[in-house]
């Protein structure tokens, strides 16, 4: 071969293998963050890339506390993601925008997809009925109580009903300087509420089937009056009507007060800080009509349709959540497994996380799911309930108006998202 | 300087002891915390000085966390954008102060705009403005939106530090031969360098404890100041209050130094332009 | 611009002189163009299409949103109680926080205006509150506020301030003197600043051929030292003013606007409204009912300086 000819096959053969090593870079970002999950994201990243040579991921880490005005700023300029970690509250307002790429054709080519939990998939299916999101863990409130205080205070058993939890918590808050309840008036309080106010009116039905809500009935009101009676009655501590996530926690692991609901993923920061023999996890008090209500969130992992490699996306979340990644992203984020045989597996039949498989056995606790994919209700979690919830433990308005101002914004929304707005 | 009695003495030690104290207390408590170790930050939560003190949190903030890296890019920024704002602002202060023209109350108006309303209004449309030109996720796109948001009251400093210089000075230089430039830059700035450092001063404070838009502009490590750096102790789990304050002690450090050395001269500076107001 | 004598000499001087009439004629624009374009490029342009939202409906995320609704949201401002609440409290946030900080950062000023000993120490350490960055500071201060691990509370009741140890930022009634306590606190540095600096500027003299008048020293206050500070606090408290109403950091950090939105002002309202609501086009709206309150007061200002002025 003459030597031109040489050179230009060698060229066209450094070039081509250039071309088949050209770098794909896939931003990933993650927001309920701390640096633990980054550490544990990473490491799954890592064997993802490993496996898939060429691709290389960029993890973004938003801090969870600004995480959302973050994402939404950097999306509505074009900033977006390939994949990113999805909080069931968002799903409907990223998905309904047309942001999100359909997982169903991925899904249903999957071998795993029939491995999958049932309910974990029907949250994911809850815009439009398609899988917008691959969910990683479910988040089932429990009650997480303090056992010394509770021996303090001669309580042998954590409460099974509502009555009993307003007794040991009057027990209790006779210590001095303790309290029953560690109530988060702050933001992140609506679930509490919602759990109380269906044990209470006996159902979990936030709507009629004409749109209206429920909320303003008898039963969910005498919930939410029940709940401002423990604070008027001093069962929960003064400053807690601007707790939120942090402050319930924190007010939990400093012994101040000695009950709080919360999800597994609280149980690392208590973990932390209490040794196991310190505190307990028992399923949420029932109601009068024997029923409790423990409402259910969800996590995971969406693609976003402006995503030049969907494929390779695919192939991520595959890593980050088929049995074994998900496992192992389980175990440090401290969510409920999606995957049916991973119940069985060792980690979840420790003592302290026996207190949520309790409650998914216990056909009278029904995990109830937030109408989250309604059109306005972060601005109702965040901002009307915050606002109305104080007012009505400060005593500025009764229980009976707030659930009225409840219903009345949760109908206009419903009646909108059945118009199809 | 007139006599003064005992009592008079007094009362002015006195008051001037509780504004150190009020000023004081404060950053004392942030020192406290920050070397309380974390089983003690609620049990001992009101005691002066923790029964057991720790340098654990400020060894993490060091050697674990990516704090280092987040100083580094503030340092980067504030000092850039300080540099930026007082050469600007001292072209455009000179310009206010020395020449009537057409147009300049309406840009001395527009100046006083900028800074009355609430910057969050404008978070969307500067990060869309700053996307195409791939200025977001950097430290250059801080530099350029911190320049400007400095710029208006930096210009006012510096004008009133040039209205405190008689104009002669410059046009006896002129008469000479010089330009107005060169007259500018070799009479009138060395008169002004306690103006110049007072406002360095200002806008390097300003831009160093700036938290929303490096917040919402950058969302790489790469590019995130320290307040950033911060708000990432606050997570979704805990607030983890001991690091959070050895970092802010950290951050303080080189303001403070800063200060030291620059706060002369802002009452010095402050003073040759006063009079005019 | 001067007239300049005119040279008998024609063509090429008339065009010397215009050129050099045209350069004179530039030269203000030249050194004050960089930073007016950068001003207007980087919050005139953003501003002015943040103010075009307030007359869309401009929804973050929702790519359908954006028609024109012309007066909508501000006929929606005027009937949310929320908004004349949040009102209410920018006066009264904005009111007691300037008092504040402009009555003891003058006293600090007149104090450090006598020479004593360790003098320059003592400036030093009151003005290091200014260096701290307001999420720092903000959290600093609710963490003193709280009972749990703070000890204002204690040293409150102890003063008969309070009838109880509780935190006060969960007191509806009076959640908003925390966050004014964190402000005057970062702010007195300010004022002191630059009070200080235009009483370093009186000449002695006045005040000793006063003092040789017979006049005693609250008549030289009132008579020399506020008159000569008059147009700096004039211009200060303005620019103090209208930052201080658009500064919702210590607000949002210490109580997010809580108690019961009892310390909500209208720049953290906007902040909810935008972020929380998603809804930028009633944010924009009450943002610019704000602009447009704090211009009225600019001016207002502005007017008063100028008759203080042409009195003295």
């Amino acid at each position: 071969m003459s030597g031109v000819l040489k050179q230009v096959l060698l060229a066209a053969c450094v070039l081509s293998a250039a071309q088949a090593r050209a770098d794909i870079t896939l931003k990933l970002v993650e927001v309920l963050t701390s640096p633990e999950r980054t550490e544990t994201l990473q490491s799954l990243v890592n064997t993802f890339e490993k496996q898939n040579p060429g691709t290389h991921v960029e993890i973004t880490s938003l801090a969870w506390s600004s995480s959302f005005e973050k994402l939404a700023t950097m999306v509505s300029a074009g900033d977006t993601p390939d994949v990113v970690e999805m909080p069931d509250r968002w799903l409907s307002l990223y998905a309904k925008n047309g942001n999100l790429e359909s997982l169903e054709p991925f899904l249903a080519q999957w071998s795993e997809t029939k491995e999958l939990n049932g309910r974990p998939m029907e949250m994911a299916r809850l815009v439009d009925k398609t899988a917008y999101m691959l969910p990683y863990g479910l988040y089932l409130r429990a009650l997480f109580y303090n056992k010394i205080l509770f021996k303090q205070a001669g309580i042998a058993a954590p409460p099974k009903t509502m009555d009993e939890f307003r007794d040991d918590a009057k027990k209790i808050a006779a210590l001095p300087g303790k309290s029953g309840y560690c109530l988060r008036g702050g933001p992140g309080g609506l679930n509490a509420w919602i759990m109380f106010g269906a044990a209470m009116a006996g159902n979990n039905i936030f709507f009629r089937p004409d749109g209206g809500s429920t909320l303003s009935d008898p039963g969910w009101v005498k919930g939410a009056a029940w709940m401002v009676d423990l604070y008027k009655d001093g069962l929960a501590p003064r400053d807690s009507v601007n707790w939120g996530f942090n402050e319930i926690v924190a007010g939990f692991y400093s012994g101040t007060c000695a009950m709080v609901d919360q999800d597994t993923d609280a149980l690392i920061a208590i973990a932390e800080r209490m040794k196991p023999d310190q505190y307990g996890v028992a399923p949420m008090p029932k109601g009068p009509s024997g029923k409790a209500y423990p409402t259910v969130g969800y996590a995971g992992w969406s693609i976003f349709k402006s995503s030049l490699h969907k494929e390779l996306d695919w192939k991520l979340i595959k890593v980050l959540d088929d049995p074994a990644g998900n496992l192992i992203w389980n175990k440090r984020v401290g969510a409920l497994p999606i995957y049916r045989a991973a119940e069985q597996a060792p980690f979840y039949s420790s003592d302290q996380l026996k207190g949520w498989f309790q409650e998914l056995s216990d056909p009278d606790e029904v995990p109830t799911l937030m109408p989250t994919n309604l059109p306005g209700f972060a601005y109702f979690a965040d901002s009307l309930v915050v606002r109305t919830s104080q007012q009505a433990l400060l005593g500025q308005i009764s229980p009976e108006d707030m659930n009225k101002q409840w219903a009345a914004y949760l109908t206009k929304a419903k009646k909108r998202e059945l118009s199809g707005k | 300087m007139e006599q003064h009695g005992k009592w008079y003495w007094a009362l002015h030690y006195f008051l001037l002891a509780a504004f150190v104290i009020f000023a004081l207390f404060p950053l004392f408590w942030l020192l406290k915390v920050s070397v309380t170790p974390n089983d003690l930050l609620y049990g001992e939560g009101v005691r002066p000085w923790p029964s057991r003190s720790t340098a654990d949190h400020y060894a993490s903030v060091i050697a674990h966390s990516q704090f280092p890296l987040f100083f580094r890019n503030s340092v980067i920024v504030a000092t850039t954008t300080a540099v930026f704002s007082t050469l600007l602002a001292a072209a455009a202060g000179y310009g206010f102060s020395r020449f009537q023209f057409r147009g300049k109350y309406w840009i001395v108006g527009l100046m006083l705009v900028t800074q009355m309303f609430p910057l969050v209004m404008i978070i969307a449309p500067i990060f869309s403005l700053l996307k195409p030109l791939g200025l977001t996720n950097s430290l250059t796109g801080l530099v350029i939106v911190y320049t400007a948001f400095n710029l208006p009251f930096a210009s006012f400093l510096m004008q009133s530090f040039f209205d405190a210089i008689p104009k002669d000075l410059e046009e006896a230089a002129m008469l000479d031969g010089a330009s107005r430039f060169a007259a500018f830059r070799r009479i009138v700035v060395p008169l002004t360098l306690p103006g110049l450092a007072a406002t360095v001063g200002f806008v390097f404070t300003a831009a160093w404890s700036e938290l929303l838009f490096a917040l919402m502009l950058n969302s790489s490590s790469a590019a995130s100041t320290f307040p950033v750096g911060l708000l990432a102790f606050v997570s979704k789990f805990s607030v983890d209050f001991g690091q959070m304050m050895a970092a802010g002690v950290l951050a303080l450090l080189p303001v403070c130094i800063f200060f030291v050395f620059i706060q002369r001269h802002l009452v010095q500076g402050l003073t040759a332009g006063a009079v005019k107001g | 611009m001067t007239a300049q004598p005119r040279p008998i000499k024609r063509r090429a001087n008339w065009r010397d002189v215009s050129w050099r009439r045209a350069a004179l004629a530039a030269e203000p624009y030249l050194y004050t163009l960089p930073s007016v374009l950068l001003i207007c490029a980087v919050m005139i342009v953003p501003l002015v299409i943040g103010l075009s939202y307030a007359f869309h409906d401009v929804r973050l995320l929702d790519p359908t949103s954006g028609d024109f609704v012309g007066l909508e949201h501000f006929r929606e401002l005027y009937a949310d109680p929320a908004f004349w609440n949040a009102l209410r409290n920018t006066v009264t946030w904005t009111v007691a926080s300037v008092i504040l900080q402009f009555g003891l950062g003058l006293i600090l000023a007149l104090l450090l205006n006598r020479l004593f000993p360790g003098r320059a120490l003592v400036q030093l350490l009151v003005f290091l509150p200014w260096a701290i960055p307001s999420f720092l500071s903000g959290l600093n201060w609710a963490w003193l506020f709280n009972p749990v691990v703070g000890p204002l509370p204690y040293w409150l009741k102890a003063l008969g301030v309070m009838a109880a140890a509780d935190n006060l930022l969960s007191h509806p009634r009076h959640a908003l003197w925390g966050p004014i306590i964190a402000n005057v606190w970062w702010g007195i540095p300010f004022f002191a600043i630059t009070l200080l600096a235009a009483l370093q500027s009186i000449p002695a003299d006045i005040y000793e051929a006063a003092a040789i008048d017979g006049a005693g020293p609250w008549v030289r206050f009132r008579r020399i030292t506020l008159p000569f500070l008059a147009p700096t606090m004039a211009i200060t408290i303005l620019l103090r003013t209208v930052w201080i109403a658009n500064f919702a950091d210590l607000i949002v950090i210490m109580t997010k606007g809580g108690p019961a939105d009892s310390t909500q002002i209208l720049s953290s309202y906007i902040f909810t409204q935008a972020f929380q609501r998603l809804d930028f086009g009633y944010a924009s709206a009450v943002a610019t009912v704000l602009l447009a309150l704090l211009l009225a007061y600019a001016m207002a200002v502005m007017a008063l300086r100028a008759a203080i002025v042409r009195r003295n």
